[in-house]
This record gives structure tokens, sequence and C-alpha cells, in this order.
């Protein structure tokens, strides 16, 4: 009776181990390939200004964007520093425009002190709807849907309206 | 992200216009004129552009910022290669009140009187409420009768000198768009 429940142990031991060695190869294949992203700046009052992140076990799986029409945010895209060769493009610049940023702010690359210019870019709100930004970097890309949502009505008119 | 600053175009002695700095919203129907400096370390400011995110909101012509209608649009400063150094989110606010300050800023709560010969400047301030709005509108000066004061400009946009020329009274109407406000002179030998 012993012996069966014995290798039932070493069995699943071996199943455990097996699989938190695979989710620790893909853990670190994910994240070595994906750049991360961070806003770099504030939402102006009553609008929106948002980047969300989606995270599982594994990881940041995807970001999402919410603008109000007319504000602009600051994103800086990571990858072990900042990200290199980044390029930045919109599906529908009428919608969501993305452009390059100049940030002078230096910011730790790799593990040996150095350091690099912050990696960013600029999202603005043109338009109401909703559409992609792609970011490219030499590791890897993420894909990011934005939403831009339409200016809160003016305070008076809400008064009005009631 | 803190690496550039926007602000009114004002002589540094002028503190009626030292006020029209962009943290206050933009009056509709008026022009802002910025001054546009960066702090980048081991740079001057390099030859900076703007565009407005949303033109229907605030539009730039000739480097200035001209306020169409309300709400907000992020103005974004960028270097020739298009390249965002930094952005501002400005507002736009309708005019709901003119008031009239002197040159120093002193709030005109009443009546003016001058002697013949002396001189006031008068500079309009736009108000949405209590809010105060910055821009240079084309703001329109009339003297009730125009006997006793010339209304002389002073190579601002809004701004006026009144002089006082011969005795009597008269009331001067200060208007932008729809938006009036009123002062009585008296002019005394």
């Amino acid at each position: 009776m012993t012996r069966p429940v014995a290798t039932l142990r070493t069995t699943t031991t071996a199943s455990i181990a097996a699989m938190i060695a695979a989710s620790i190869i893909a853990l670190g294949a994910g994240a070595g390939c994906l750049p991360t992203l961070a806003a770099q700046s504030a939402a102006p009052p009553g609008r929106a200004a948002r980047l969300d992140e989606d995270v599982t076990f594994w990881g940041t799986k995807r970001y999402r964007l919410e603008l109000s029409q007319g504000v602009a945010l600051a994103i800086s895209c990571h990858d072990g520093g900042p990200c290199e060769k980044l390029v930045a493009t919109s599906d529908n610049p009428a919608i969501a425009e993305v452009r390059a940023a100049s940030l002078t702010a230096l910011q730790p690359a790799g593990y040996h002190g150095n350091q690099q210019s912050a990696s960013a870019v600029v999202v603005v709100g043109k338009a109401p709807g909703t559409t992609t930004i792609h970011l490219r970097s030499k590791t890897g890309g993420r894909d990011v849907p934005v939403a831009v949502v339409a200016p809160p009505i003016a305070t008076t008119t809400t008064a009005a309206a009631r | 992200m803190h690496q550039a600053t926007l602000v009114g175009q004002c002589a540094a002695d002028d503190v009626a216009c030292s006020r029209r700095h962009p943290q206050a919203p933009i009056a509709i129907g008026t022009r802002f004129h910025p001054d546009v400096s960066t702090e980048l370390a081991g740079n001057t400011t390099p030859n900076l552009i703007l565009d407005s995110a949303v033109p229907e909101v605030i539009a730039v012509e000739d480097g200035a910022l001209v306020a169409r209608k309300p709400g907000t649009s992020a103005i974004l400063i960028s270097t020739d290669d298009g390249s965002v150094v930094d952005f501002v989110h400005v507002w736009v606010a309708p005019v709901t009140k003119i008031t009239l300050a002197r040159r120093d800023g002193d709030r005109v709560a009443s009546a003016i009187a001058l002697a013949v010969g002396e001189d006031v400047t008068l500079a309009p301030a736009l108000w949405n409420g209590a809010q105060r709005l910055s821009g240079d509108g084309d703001v329109q000066w009339t003297a009730s009768a125009p006997a006793p004061i010339a209304i002389l400009r002073d190579g601002s946009a809004d701004r006026r000198r009144l002089r006082a020329r011969t005795p009597g009274k008269t009331t001067i109407s200060v208007a932008l768009g729809d938006v009036a406000t009123a002062v009585d002179v008296e002019v005394v030998p």
C-alpha cells in the first residue's frame, strides 16, 4: 500500500517542479520581450488621462488608455532601461495622435550604472472615438487601445437641464 | 513634463499684464501672446513650435493662442522636428463681467475725477464669475460725451489713457462683445 503512494508523491512533485520551471521560463520570456509603460503626466481637472494595465500572473498582459478630447498624456517606455529605437504610430491620428517626446531626464539603463535619456511619447486625444496606438522598440512592442471621450458638459448647462 | 514654461508677454513692472499668466483661462474672443522657455539641462531654449490639440477650442495663429469656444486643449510645445518637449492644458471660458483697473492694478470702484491736463491709464480685466481671465481682446472704448476726455491708445490692445481736456462729465463705456462696464469721469478746471 505504501509503494503506490510514494510513486504518486514522486510524480506529483515532478509535475509541480516542471510547471514552476515552465512558468519561470514563460514569465521571463514575456517580461523580457515586452516593454513596460508608465504615465508621466497628470490629467487636468475634470478630464480623463489614465493608462491602465491588465495584470495577470504572468505580468502585464496589456495596457488601456483613456483620454478626454483635448487632453495630452506623456507615456514613458521601459525594457530594462529606456526603450531603444522607440517608434509609435496611431491607427487613426484623427482620434488619437501620438508623437515622440523629448525627455531630458536620465534613467538607469542596464545593471552596470549606465544611464540613458527617458524614452517617451505623447498621446493626444483629438476627437471622441476609439483607436489603437502601436509602440515598437528594439525588444518588442505594445498595442494599446485608446478611448477618447468627449469632455463633460459644462456645469451651467447641466444645471439648466435638470 | 516640467521642462517648459508658457507665460504671457508682459513688461516686468506691468502689474495688470503680469496677471495674464496661463494659469488663468483665456477669454473667448481674445488672444494670448505666450512667451515660451525651457529648462533643459545643458541646453538653451531650442526653436519651439506651438500646436493645439483641439483648434476648435484654441487655435494657434502666428504664435498667439486664440480662444474660440469653452473647453480645454493641450498646447503642445515641440521642436522643429515635431518632438514634444512639453505641453500645457489651457482652458477657455466666456466673459461674464468686465472690470477696470489702474495700471498699478488698483481696481476702479467708483467715479474718477481729473483736473484738466491730467490723465489716467485704465486697463480692463475680464472675468468669468470669480475667475479672472487672460487674453487681449478687441475691447471697445466709447465716451458718452467726447469733449471732456480724450481716449488715447498707448500701444496696448486693450489698455487706454484718458486725458482730461475740458471741464465736464462723461461716462466711459468699455465693451467686449455683449459684455460691458462703465465708469463716470468728471473733469474739473
